[in-house]
Protein backbone atom coordinates (compact mmCIF):
# COMPACT_ATOMS: atom_id res chain seq x y z
CA UNK A 1 0.00 0.00 0.00
CA UNK A 2 2.13 2.49 -1.39
CA UNK A 3 0.03 5.30 -1.09
CA UNK A 4 -0.37 4.86 2.86
CA UNK A 5 0.98 7.50 4.98
CA UNK A 6 3.94 7.09 7.08
CA UNK A 7 1.29 7.65 10.15
CA UNK A 8 -0.62 4.28 8.98
CA UNK A 9 -3.30 6.59 7.41
CA UNK A 10 -4.57 6.54 3.96
CA UNK A 11 -6.69 9.37 2.61
CA UNK A 12 -10.32 9.02 1.31
CA UNK A 13 -10.46 10.04 -2.50
CA UNK A 14 -12.42 13.76 -2.78
CA UNK A 15 -15.12 11.69 -4.20
CA UNK A 16 -15.11 9.46 -1.04
CA UNK A 17 -16.03 12.25 0.68
CA UNK A 18 -18.91 13.47 -1.18
CA UNK A 19 -20.41 10.38 -0.94
CA UNK A 20 -19.69 10.58 3.38
CA UNK A 21 -21.75 13.40 3.02
CA UNK A 22 -24.52 11.39 2.11
CA UNK A 23 -23.62 8.55 4.62
CA UNK A 24 -23.97 11.55 7.21
CA UNK A 25 -27.37 12.42 5.89
CA UNK A 26 -28.79 9.18 6.04
CA UNK A 27 -27.79 7.80 9.37
CA UNK A 28 -28.82 11.77 10.73
CA UNK A 29 -32.42 11.96 9.06
CA UNK A 30 -33.04 8.03 7.96
CA UNK A 31 -31.16 5.80 10.45
CA UNK A 32 -29.12 3.88 8.23
CA UNK A 33 -26.15 4.58 6.56
CA UNK A 34 -24.82 4.31 2.37
CA UNK A 35 -24.38 1.14 1.57
CA UNK A 36 -23.76 -0.43 -1.43
CA UNK A 37 -24.71 -4.37 -2.14
CA UNK A 38 -23.19 -7.04 -4.72
CA UNK A 39 -25.30 -10.02 -5.69
CA UNK A 40 -24.16 -14.00 -6.48
CA UNK A 41 -26.42 -16.19 -7.35
CA UNK A 42 -25.01 -19.37 -6.93
CA UNK A 43 -25.15 -22.92 -7.60
CA UNK A 44 -24.11 -25.96 -5.41
CA UNK A 45 -20.38 -26.18 -3.96
CA UNK A 46 -19.85 -23.33 -2.10
CA UNK A 47 -16.76 -23.24 0.25
CA UNK A 48 -17.59 -21.86 2.76
CA UNK A 49 -14.48 -22.72 5.33
CA UNK A 50 -12.40 -21.19 2.21
CA UNK A 51 -14.15 -18.40 1.69
CA UNK A 52 -14.16 -17.45 5.33
CA UNK A 53 -10.58 -18.33 5.26
CA UNK A 54 -10.07 -16.33 2.32
CA UNK A 55 -12.03 -12.92 3.95
CA UNK A 56 -9.32 -13.32 7.31
CA UNK A 57 -6.45 -13.90 5.27
CA UNK A 58 -7.18 -10.69 2.89
CA UNK A 59 -8.41 -8.59 6.31
CA UNK A 60 -4.93 -9.35 7.71
CA UNK A 61 -3.22 -8.73 4.68
CA UNK A 62 -4.93 -5.19 3.65
CA UNK A 63 -5.93 -3.39 6.80
CA UNK A 64 -8.14 -0.90 4.58
CA UNK A 65 -10.87 -3.67 4.97
CA UNK A 66 -11.42 -2.81 8.41
CA UNK A 67 -9.89 0.38 8.92
CA UNK A 68 -11.94 2.89 10.75
CA UNK A 69 -12.28 6.05 9.07
CA UNK A 70 -12.20 9.35 11.33
CA UNK A 71 -10.37 13.05 10.51
CA UNK A 72 -7.58 13.53 12.25
CA UNK A 73 -8.12 15.06 15.96
CA UNK A 74 -11.06 16.30 14.07
CA UNK A 75 -10.20 18.63 11.53
CA UNK A 76 -8.71 18.06 8.05
CA UNK A 77 -9.57 15.29 5.49
CA UNK A 78 -10.81 12.46 6.28
CA UNK A 79 -8.62 9.22 6.41
CA UNK A 80 -8.99 5.34 6.73
CA UNK A 81 -6.71 4.68 10.20
CA UNK A 82 -4.89 1.68 8.92
CA UNK A 83 -2.69 1.37 12.14
CA UNK A 84 -5.80 1.05 13.97
CA UNK A 85 -7.31 -1.71 11.92
CA UNK A 86 -6.05 -4.46 14.02
CA UNK A 87 -8.26 -3.54 17.13
CA UNK A 88 -11.27 -3.92 14.97
CA UNK A 89 -13.61 -6.89 14.09
CA UNK A 90 -13.08 -8.62 10.95
CA UNK A 91 -15.40 -8.37 7.95
CA UNK A 92 -18.70 -10.14 8.95
CA UNK A 93 -19.71 -13.28 7.13
CA UNK A 94 -23.00 -14.75 8.69
CA UNK A 95 -24.30 -17.97 7.22
CA UNK A 96 -28.24 -18.59 6.95
CA UNK A 97 -30.25 -21.70 6.33
CA UNK A 98 -33.26 -21.86 3.63
CA UNK A 99 -35.02 -24.57 2.41
CA UNK A 100 -34.18 -25.05 -1.23
CA UNK A 101 -37.43 -23.79 -3.35
CA UNK A 102 -40.16 -26.18 -4.69
CA UNK A 103 -39.06 -25.02 -8.30
CA UNK A 104 -37.29 -22.57 -10.37
CA UNK A 105 -35.38 -19.74 -8.79
CA UNK A 106 -35.95 -18.56 -5.11
CA UNK A 107 -36.80 -15.32 -4.62
CA UNK A 108 -34.10 -12.82 -3.17
CA UNK A 109 -33.80 -13.26 0.71
CA UNK A 110 -35.27 -10.80 2.42
CA UNK A 111 -32.55 -10.11 4.54
CA UNK A 112 -30.63 -8.92 1.83
CA UNK A 113 -32.87 -5.94 1.78
CA UNK A 114 -33.03 -5.40 5.05
CA UNK A 115 -28.78 -4.89 4.82
CA UNK A 116 -29.38 -1.78 3.02
CA UNK A 117 -31.18 -0.38 5.76
CA UNK A 118 -29.10 -1.15 8.69
CA UNK A 119 -25.63 1.14 9.98
CA UNK A 120 -22.55 -0.49 8.97
CA UNK A 121 -19.90 1.72 11.57
CA UNK A 122 -17.10 3.88 9.84
CA UNK A 123 -15.87 4.24 13.15
CA UNK A 124 -15.52 0.47 14.36
CA UNK A 125 -13.94 -0.03 11.29
CA UNK A 126 -17.03 -1.60 10.14
CA UNK A 127 -17.26 -1.24 6.50
CA UNK A 128 -17.98 -4.70 4.56
CA UNK A 129 -20.08 -7.81 5.77
CA UNK A 130 -21.18 -11.04 4.08
CA UNK A 131 -24.34 -12.83 4.08
CA UNK A 132 -24.57 -16.41 2.55
CA UNK A 133 -27.85 -18.10 2.30
CA UNK A 134 -27.51 -21.87 1.61
CA UNK A 135 -30.68 -23.41 0.26
CA UNK A 136 -30.55 -27.09 1.58
CA UNK A 137 -27.37 -27.26 3.31
CA UNK A 138 -26.02 -25.23 0.00
CA UNK A 139 -27.07 -28.97 -2.00
CA UNK A 140 -29.55 -26.24 -4.13
CA UNK A 141 -27.32 -23.41 -4.62
CA UNK A 142 -26.63 -20.28 -1.99
CA UNK A 143 -26.84 -16.27 -2.28
CA UNK A 144 -24.10 -14.52 -1.11
CA UNK A 145 -24.43 -10.73 -0.60
CA UNK A 146 -21.47 -8.06 0.18
CA UNK A 147 -22.90 -5.72 1.60
CA UNK A 148 -19.90 -2.78 1.86
CA UNK A 149 -19.74 1.21 2.80
CA UNK A 150 -19.63 2.83 -0.52
CA UNK A 151 -16.31 4.52 0.48
CA UNK A 152 -14.61 1.29 1.34
CA UNK A 153 -15.02 0.07 -2.59
CA UNK A 154 -17.18 1.52 -5.79
CA UNK A 155 -19.29 -0.26 -7.96
CA UNK A 156 -15.76 -1.40 -10.02
CA UNK A 157 -13.60 -1.73 -7.06
CA UNK A 158 -15.97 -4.67 -5.59
CA UNK A 159 -16.12 -6.22 -8.79
CA UNK A 160 -12.48 -6.24 -8.75
CA UNK A 161 -12.20 -7.78 -5.15
CA UNK A 162 -13.99 -10.73 -5.42
CA UNK A 163 -12.51 -11.35 -8.69
CA UNK A 164 -9.04 -10.95 -6.51
CA UNK A 165 -10.49 -13.03 -3.93
CA UNK A 166 -11.35 -16.22 -6.07
CA UNK A 167 -8.01 -15.38 -8.02
CA UNK A 168 -6.18 -16.17 -4.74
CA UNK A 169 -8.54 -18.66 -3.76
CA UNK A 170 -7.43 -20.61 -7.20
CA UNK A 171 -4.06 -19.75 -6.18
CA UNK A 172 -3.56 -17.80 -9.42
CA UNK A 173 -2.17 -14.62 -7.51
CA UNK A 174 -0.39 -14.03 -4.39
CA UNK A 175 -2.52 -12.57 -1.41
CA UNK A 176 -0.71 -9.81 -0.84
CA UNK A 177 -0.85 -8.73 -4.80
CA UNK A 178 -3.41 -5.64 -5.28
CA UNK A 179 -3.51 -2.73 -7.56
CA UNK A 180 -2.21 -0.06 -5.57
CA UNK A 181 -4.71 1.94 -3.88
CA UNK A 182 -3.57 5.18 -4.35
CA UNK A 183 -4.95 8.25 -6.63
CA UNK A 184 -6.24 7.52 -9.87
CA UNK A 185 -3.53 8.72 -12.35
CA UNK A 186 -4.26 12.80 -12.48
CA UNK A 187 -6.90 13.78 -15.11
CA UNK A 188 -4.26 16.55 -16.20
CA UNK A 189 -0.74 17.20 -15.61
CA UNK A 190 1.07 18.90 -14.32
CA UNK A 191 -1.47 19.40 -11.19
CA UNK A 192 -3.29 22.65 -10.96
CA UNK A 193 -2.90 25.18 -9.03
CA UNK A 194 -5.31 25.89 -6.01
CA UNK A 195 -6.33 28.69 -7.59
CA UNK A 196 -7.39 26.91 -10.94
CA UNK A 197 -8.65 24.09 -8.85
CA UNK A 198 -11.18 26.69 -7.38
CA UNK A 199 -12.23 28.27 -10.42
CA UNK A 200 -13.04 24.44 -12.32
CA UNK A 201 -14.95 23.70 -8.95
CA UNK A 202 -16.97 26.56 -9.01
CA UNK A 203 -17.43 25.49 -13.03
CA UNK A 204 -18.63 22.37 -11.98
CA UNK A 205 -21.03 24.07 -9.10
CA UNK A 206 -22.10 27.09 -11.76
CA UNK A 207 -23.28 23.86 -14.33
CA UNK A 208 -25.06 22.42 -11.75
CA UNK A 209 -26.59 25.13 -10.24
CA UNK A 210 -27.72 26.43 -13.57
CA UNK A 211 -29.97 23.14 -14.05
CA UNK A 212 -31.91 24.72 -11.08
CA UNK A 213 -33.39 27.11 -13.44
CA UNK A 214 -36.35 24.20 -14.07
CA UNK A 215 -35.27 22.48 -10.70
CA UNK A 216 -36.66 18.52 -11.01
CA UNK A 217 -38.95 16.98 -8.61
CA UNK A 218 -37.95 13.03 -7.49
CA UNK A 219 -41.04 10.79 -6.80
CA UNK A 220 -40.30 10.33 -3.16
CA UNK A 221 -40.51 14.57 -3.10
CA UNK A 222 -37.55 16.34 -1.66
CA UNK A 223 -35.25 15.67 1.80
CA UNK A 224 -37.01 13.25 3.66
CA UNK A 225 -36.76 12.94 7.38
CA UNK A 226 -38.20 8.82 7.39
CA UNK A 227 -36.66 5.34 7.80
CA UNK A 228 -34.44 4.08 5.28
CA UNK A 229 -36.40 1.02 3.97
CA UNK A 230 -34.91 0.12 0.74
CA UNK A 231 -35.74 -2.70 -0.82
CA UNK A 232 -34.94 -3.75 -4.81
CA UNK A 233 -36.46 -6.02 -7.52
CA UNK A 234 -34.25 -7.87 -10.22
CA UNK A 235 -35.72 -7.96 -13.40
CA UNK A 236 -33.48 -10.80 -16.06
CA UNK A 237 -33.84 -11.07 -19.71
CA UNK A 238 -33.46 -13.64 -21.27
CA UNK A 239 -30.65 -14.39 -24.18
CA UNK A 240 -32.72 -13.58 -27.30
CA UNK A 241 -34.37 -10.70 -25.34
CA UNK A 242 -30.90 -9.45 -24.26
CA UNK A 243 -29.63 -9.81 -27.67
CA UNK A 244 -32.34 -7.24 -28.61
CA UNK A 245 -31.97 -5.13 -26.41
CA UNK A 246 -27.73 -5.05 -26.59
CA UNK A 247 -28.54 -4.26 -30.47
CA UNK A 248 -31.13 -1.50 -29.86
CA UNK A 249 -28.57 0.10 -27.55
CA UNK A 250 -25.99 0.35 -30.25
CA UNK A 251 -28.06 0.83 -32.98
CA UNK A 252 -30.11 3.71 -31.47
CA UNK A 253 -26.79 5.16 -29.06
CA UNK A 254 -23.47 4.10 -30.69
CA UNK A 255 -21.69 0.98 -30.24
CA UNK A 256 -19.98 2.44 -27.07
CA UNK A 257 -22.34 4.67 -25.76
CA UNK A 258 -25.05 2.29 -25.15
CA UNK A 259 -25.58 3.69 -21.61
CA UNK A 260 -27.71 7.02 -23.04
CA UNK A 261 -30.48 4.72 -24.55
CA UNK A 262 -30.35 2.72 -21.25
CA UNK A 263 -30.73 6.23 -19.62
CA UNK A 264 -33.53 7.18 -22.01
CA UNK A 265 -35.03 4.41 -20.78
CA UNK A 266 -35.18 4.62 -17.60
CA UNK A 267 -35.98 8.67 -17.70
CA UNK A 268 -39.27 8.14 -20.00
CA UNK A 269 -39.90 4.98 -17.26
CA UNK A 270 -40.04 7.48 -14.04
CA UNK A 271 -42.21 10.16 -16.74
CA UNK A 272 -44.53 7.51 -17.31
CA UNK A 273 -45.09 7.14 -13.57
CA UNK A 274 -45.13 11.11 -12.81
CA UNK A 275 -47.62 11.08 -16.06
CA UNK A 276 -50.29 8.31 -14.22
CA UNK A 277 -49.80 10.63 -11.00
CA UNK A 278 -50.76 13.75 -12.89
CA UNK A 279 -48.01 15.82 -11.41
CA UNK A 280 -45.35 17.67 -12.83
CA UNK A 281 -41.61 16.44 -12.42
CA UNK A 282 -40.29 20.45 -13.51
CA UNK A 283 -37.75 18.69 -15.35
CA UNK A 284 -35.04 15.07 -15.16
CA UNK A 285 -31.73 15.97 -13.46
CA UNK A 286 -29.50 12.99 -13.41
CA UNK A 287 -26.28 12.10 -12.50
CA UNK A 288 -24.25 9.56 -14.32
CA UNK A 289 -21.01 8.01 -12.38
CA UNK A 290 -17.89 7.91 -14.66
CA UNK A 291 -15.03 5.65 -13.82
CA UNK A 292 -11.70 7.58 -13.73
CA UNK A 293 -9.92 4.57 -13.50
CA UNK A 294 -6.41 4.64 -15.92
CA UNK A 295 -8.16 2.33 -19.17
CA UNK A 296 -7.13 -0.92 -19.59
CA UNK A 297 -4.68 -1.56 -16.27
CA UNK A 298 -5.99 -3.25 -13.74
CA UNK A 299 -6.99 0.24 -11.85
CA UNK A 300 -7.62 0.69 -8.31
CA UNK A 301 -9.69 -1.94 -6.23
CA UNK A 302 -10.08 0.49 -2.82
CA UNK A 303 -11.81 3.69 -2.44
CA UNK A 304 -14.31 5.51 -4.85
CA UNK A 305 -12.99 6.31 -8.45
CA UNK A 306 -15.14 8.59 -10.02
CA UNK A 307 -16.33 11.86 -11.58
CA UNK A 308 -19.96 12.86 -12.09
CA UNK A 309 -21.58 14.05 -16.20
CA UNK A 310 -24.72 15.68 -14.72
CA UNK A 311 -28.20 15.51 -17.40
CA UNK A 312 -31.25 17.50 -17.50
CA UNK A 313 -34.02 16.19 -19.60
CA UNK A 314 -37.46 17.93 -20.15
CA UNK A 315 -41.29 16.27 -19.68
CA UNK A 316 -41.68 17.70 -23.40
CA UNK A 317 -38.86 15.67 -25.05
CA UNK A 318 -40.21 12.17 -23.15
CA UNK A 319 -42.22 11.62 -26.00
CA UNK A 320 -39.36 11.21 -28.62
CA UNK A 321 -37.12 8.50 -27.57
CA UNK A 322 -34.53 8.90 -30.25
CA UNK A 323 -34.37 12.73 -29.78
CA UNK A 324 -34.01 12.37 -26.22
CA UNK A 325 -31.04 10.06 -26.97
CA UNK A 326 -29.74 12.53 -29.59
CA UNK A 327 -29.44 15.49 -26.83
CA UNK A 328 -28.22 13.04 -24.31
CA UNK A 329 -25.54 12.72 -26.41
CA UNK A 330 -24.70 16.09 -27.19
CA UNK A 331 -25.26 17.00 -23.50
CA UNK A 332 -22.50 14.10 -22.87
CA UNK A 333 -19.85 15.89 -25.28
CA UNK A 334 -20.87 19.33 -24.47
CA UNK A 335 -20.18 17.90 -20.49
CA UNK A 336 -16.92 16.19 -21.68
CA UNK A 337 -15.68 19.18 -24.03
CA UNK A 338 -16.22 21.71 -20.73
CA UNK A 339 -13.88 19.82 -19.12
CA UNK A 340 -16.68 18.92 -16.44
CA UNK A 341 -15.25 15.28 -15.46
CA UNK A 342 -12.29 17.17 -14.17
CA UNK A 343 -14.46 19.50 -13.03
CA UNK A 344 -16.19 17.64 -11.03
CA UNK A 345 -13.37 15.56 -9.63
CA UNK A 346 -12.03 19.48 -8.38
CA UNK A 347 -15.26 19.82 -6.82
CA UNK A 348 -15.27 17.01 -4.83
CA UNK A 349 -11.84 17.13 -3.49
CA UNK A 350 -12.77 20.07 -1.84
CA UNK A 351 -15.61 17.60 0.22
CA UNK A 352 -12.13 16.74 1.99
CA UNK A 353 -12.04 19.78 3.70
CA UNK A 354 -15.56 21.04 4.16
CA UNK A 355 -18.24 20.20 6.65
CA UNK A 356 -19.75 16.99 5.42
CA UNK A 357 -23.65 18.86 6.56
CA UNK A 358 -22.43 21.68 4.24
CA UNK A 359 -21.44 19.40 1.28
CA UNK A 360 -24.67 17.93 1.47
CA UNK A 361 -26.47 21.27 1.72
CA UNK A 362 -24.71 22.86 -1.33
CA UNK A 363 -25.59 19.36 -3.86
CA UNK A 364 -29.38 19.88 -2.47
CA UNK A 365 -29.65 23.92 -2.46
CA UNK A 366 -29.82 24.46 -6.25
CA UNK A 367 -32.08 21.53 -7.33
CA UNK A 368 -35.16 22.96 -4.51
CA UNK A 369 -34.01 20.63 -2.10
CA UNK A 370 -33.20 17.13 -4.34
CA UNK A 371 -30.46 16.18 -4.94
CA UNK A 372 -31.41 14.70 -8.45
CA UNK A 373 -34.75 13.11 -9.86
CA UNK A 374 -33.21 9.34 -9.28
CA UNK A 375 -29.88 7.06 -9.42
CA UNK A 376 -28.72 5.79 -12.44
CA UNK A 377 -25.98 3.43 -13.26
CA UNK A 378 -24.91 1.00 -16.20
CA UNK A 379 -21.62 -1.32 -15.28
CA UNK A 380 -21.77 -3.10 -18.71
CA UNK A 381 -20.49 -6.81 -18.22
CA UNK A 382 -20.81 -8.10 -14.21
CA UNK A 383 -17.61 -10.11 -13.72
CA UNK A 384 -17.02 -11.14 -17.07
CA UNK A 385 -14.88 -14.20 -17.47
CA UNK A 386 -15.65 -15.67 -14.01
CA UNK A 387 -17.57 -18.35 -14.43
CA UNK A 388 -17.36 -19.47 -10.60
CA UNK A 389 -17.01 -18.49 -7.02
CA UNK A 390 -15.40 -20.45 -4.41
CA UNK A 391 -15.91 -23.58 -6.16
CA UNK A 392 -19.66 -22.84 -7.16
CA UNK A 393 -20.91 -21.67 -10.74
CA UNK A 394 -21.77 -18.52 -10.64
CA UNK A 395 -25.50 -18.17 -12.13
CA UNK A 396 -26.39 -14.55 -11.69
CA UNK A 397 -24.88 -11.49 -10.08
CA UNK A 398 -25.73 -7.73 -10.25
CA UNK A 399 -25.03 -4.53 -8.22
CA UNK A 400 -27.36 -3.02 -5.90
CA UNK A 401 -26.56 1.06 -5.33
CA UNK A 402 -27.45 2.91 -2.07
CA UNK A 403 -29.84 5.33 -2.69
CA UNK A 404 -31.18 8.01 0.12
CA UNK A 405 -34.69 8.12 0.71
CA UNK A 406 -34.51 11.26 -1.73
CA UNK A 407 -34.50 11.31 -4.64
CA UNK A 408 -35.93 7.18 -3.77
CA UNK A 409 -35.20 5.40 -6.66
CA UNK A 410 -32.27 3.86 -8.79
CA UNK A 411 -32.19 2.12 -11.51
CA UNK A 412 -28.84 -0.12 -12.10
CA UNK A 413 -28.48 -2.01 -15.39
CA UNK A 414 -25.29 -4.75 -16.04
CA UNK A 415 -25.14 -7.75 -18.06
CA UNK A 416 -23.74 -11.09 -16.71
CA UNK A 417 -23.63 -14.02 -19.12
CA UNK A 418 -25.78 -12.18 -22.24
CA UNK A 419 -28.47 -11.80 -19.55
CA UNK A 420 -29.52 -8.12 -19.08
CA UNK A 421 -30.47 -7.59 -15.07
CA UNK A 422 -32.41 -4.29 -14.18
CA UNK A 423 -32.17 -3.53 -10.82
CA UNK A 424 -34.62 -0.81 -9.67
CA UNK A 425 -33.27 0.06 -5.62
CA UNK A 426 -36.35 2.05 -4.18
CA UNK A 427 -37.01 3.09 -0.84
CA UNK A 428 -40.64 1.75 0.51
CA UNK A 429 -43.69 3.90 -0.09
CA UNK A 430 -41.96 6.24 -3.13
CA UNK A 431 -44.27 3.74 -5.76
CA UNK A 432 -47.15 2.12 -5.35
CA UNK A 433 -48.03 -1.74 -6.47
CA UNK A 434 -49.79 0.04 -9.62
CA UNK A 435 -46.95 2.76 -10.16
CA UNK A 436 -44.30 0.36 -9.77
CA UNK A 437 -46.33 -1.95 -12.90
CA UNK A 438 -46.19 1.12 -14.69
CA UNK A 439 -42.63 1.73 -14.29
CA UNK A 440 -41.45 -1.57 -15.59
CA UNK A 441 -43.85 -1.94 -18.51
CA UNK A 442 -42.66 1.09 -19.93
CA UNK A 443 -38.80 0.35 -19.25
CA UNK A 444 -39.48 -3.50 -20.84
CA UNK A 445 -41.53 -1.53 -24.00
CA UNK A 446 -38.69 1.27 -24.69
CA UNK A 447 -35.65 -1.63 -24.09
CA UNK A 448 -37.14 -4.65 -26.34
CA UNK A 449 -38.14 -1.31 -29.02
CA UNK B 1 -3.01 19.47 -39.87
CA UNK B 2 -3.35 20.38 -43.86
CA UNK B 3 -0.92 17.77 -45.53
CA UNK B 4 -0.86 15.59 -42.62
CA UNK B 5 -0.01 11.77 -44.49
CA UNK B 6 -2.19 8.92 -42.85
CA UNK B 7 1.12 7.46 -41.51
CA UNK B 8 1.76 10.74 -39.23
CA UNK B 9 -1.85 10.36 -38.57
CA UNK B 10 -1.59 7.23 -37.41
CA UNK B 11 1.06 7.71 -35.12
CA UNK B 12 -0.40 10.96 -33.20
CA UNK B 13 -3.39 9.24 -32.56
CA UNK B 14 -1.08 6.01 -31.09
CA UNK B 15 0.73 8.49 -29.09
CA UNK B 16 -2.43 10.38 -27.89
CA UNK B 17 -3.81 6.68 -26.87
CA UNK B 18 -0.81 5.55 -25.50
CA UNK B 19 0.43 8.20 -24.05
CA UNK B 20 -2.29 9.82 -22.35
CA UNK B 21 -5.49 7.77 -22.75
CA UNK B 22 -5.16 4.12 -21.86
CA UNK B 23 -3.00 2.61 -19.56
CA UNK B 24 -1.47 -0.18 -21.99
CA UNK B 25 1.13 -2.16 -21.84
CA UNK B 26 4.72 -2.24 -23.94
CA UNK B 27 2.97 -4.56 -26.45
CA UNK B 28 0.52 -1.81 -27.66
CA UNK B 29 0.89 -1.05 -30.64
CA UNK B 30 -1.15 1.22 -33.67
CA UNK B 31 -2.46 -2.21 -34.57
CA UNK B 32 -3.99 -3.72 -31.28
CA UNK B 33 -7.09 -4.02 -30.93
CA UNK B 34 -8.24 -0.76 -28.85
CA UNK B 35 -11.40 -2.15 -27.32
CA UNK B 36 -9.45 -5.35 -25.43
CA UNK B 37 -6.36 -2.52 -24.36
CA UNK B 38 -9.52 -0.60 -22.41
CA UNK B 39 -10.93 1.97 -24.72
CA UNK B 40 -14.37 2.68 -23.65
CA UNK B 41 -16.34 5.87 -24.22
CA UNK B 42 -14.57 7.91 -22.31
CA UNK B 43 -11.39 7.98 -24.14
CA UNK B 44 -13.06 7.88 -27.59
CA UNK B 45 -14.35 11.08 -27.18
CA UNK B 46 -11.47 12.31 -25.43
CA UNK B 47 -9.38 11.28 -27.93
CA UNK B 48 -12.32 12.72 -30.97
CA UNK B 49 -11.92 16.07 -28.77
CA UNK B 50 -7.86 16.12 -28.89
CA UNK B 51 -7.80 15.43 -32.55
CA UNK B 52 -10.69 18.44 -33.08
CA UNK B 53 -8.05 20.77 -31.16
CA UNK B 54 -5.35 19.58 -33.80
CA UNK B 55 -7.27 19.61 -36.96
CA UNK B 56 -10.28 21.24 -36.65
CA UNK B 57 -12.53 18.38 -37.67
CA UNK B 58 -15.09 16.50 -35.47
CA UNK B 59 -15.62 12.70 -35.99
CA UNK B 60 -19.74 12.02 -35.66
CA UNK B 61 -19.66 9.51 -32.87
CA UNK B 62 -22.53 7.26 -35.46
CA UNK B 63 -18.96 6.72 -37.35
CA UNK B 64 -17.38 5.22 -34.34
CA UNK B 65 -18.12 1.40 -35.50
CA UNK B 66 -16.37 -1.59 -33.90
CA UNK B 67 -14.68 -1.71 -37.10
CA UNK B 68 -13.55 1.54 -37.04
CA UNK B 69 -12.54 1.20 -33.58
CA UNK B 70 -10.32 -1.62 -34.10
CA UNK B 71 -7.23 -0.06 -34.18
CA UNK B 72 -5.08 3.11 -33.87
CA UNK B 73 -4.37 2.38 -37.21
CA UNK B 74 -8.06 1.95 -37.98
CA UNK B 75 -9.26 5.38 -36.43
CA UNK B 76 -6.78 7.23 -37.80
CA UNK B 77 -7.97 5.74 -41.14
CA UNK B 78 -11.09 7.36 -40.56
CA UNK B 79 -9.84 10.57 -39.10
CA UNK B 80 -7.78 11.06 -42.19
CA UNK B 81 -11.03 10.50 -44.67
CA UNK B 82 -12.83 13.01 -42.50
CA UNK B 83 -10.27 15.21 -43.38
CA UNK B 84 -9.93 14.57 -46.86
CA UNK B 85 -13.40 15.15 -46.88
CA UNK B 86 -13.58 18.59 -44.79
Amino acid sequence: MSAAGAAGTLPLTGADCFLRAFDHEIRRMNGASHVSQLVLRLGPGFDVSGFQGMVEAAARAHPLLRAPVARRLGLGAPVFRLAAAARCPMPRIEIHEAEAPADGEPPLPELFFARLNQPLSLRRGELLRFDLVRYAGGAAGADLAASWLHLLFDGAGSERFLRWLEECFQGQRPLAELPDPGEVAPVRSPKPSFGERGRAARAWQGWHDAMGARPPRSLAGPLRRTPQALRYTVSTFTADETARVVEAARRRAGFLTPMLFYLAAALRAHHAVFQARGVDPGSYVVPLPVNLRPKGGEGAVFRTHVSLIWFQAFPEQMDDFDGLVADLKAQRVAAIRAGQIENGVHAMDFARLAPRRLYAHMARKSLGGELCSFFFAYTDAFLPGLASFFGAGIRNGFHVPPVPPSPGSCLAISLREQRLNLTHVHQRGVLSERELAIFHERLRADLLG
Amino acid sequence: MAGTTQAELTQRVFEILRDDLLDAGADFTPRSNLVAAGLDSLAVTQLMLAIEESTGVWVDDSLLTPENLESAESLAGLVYRQLQGS
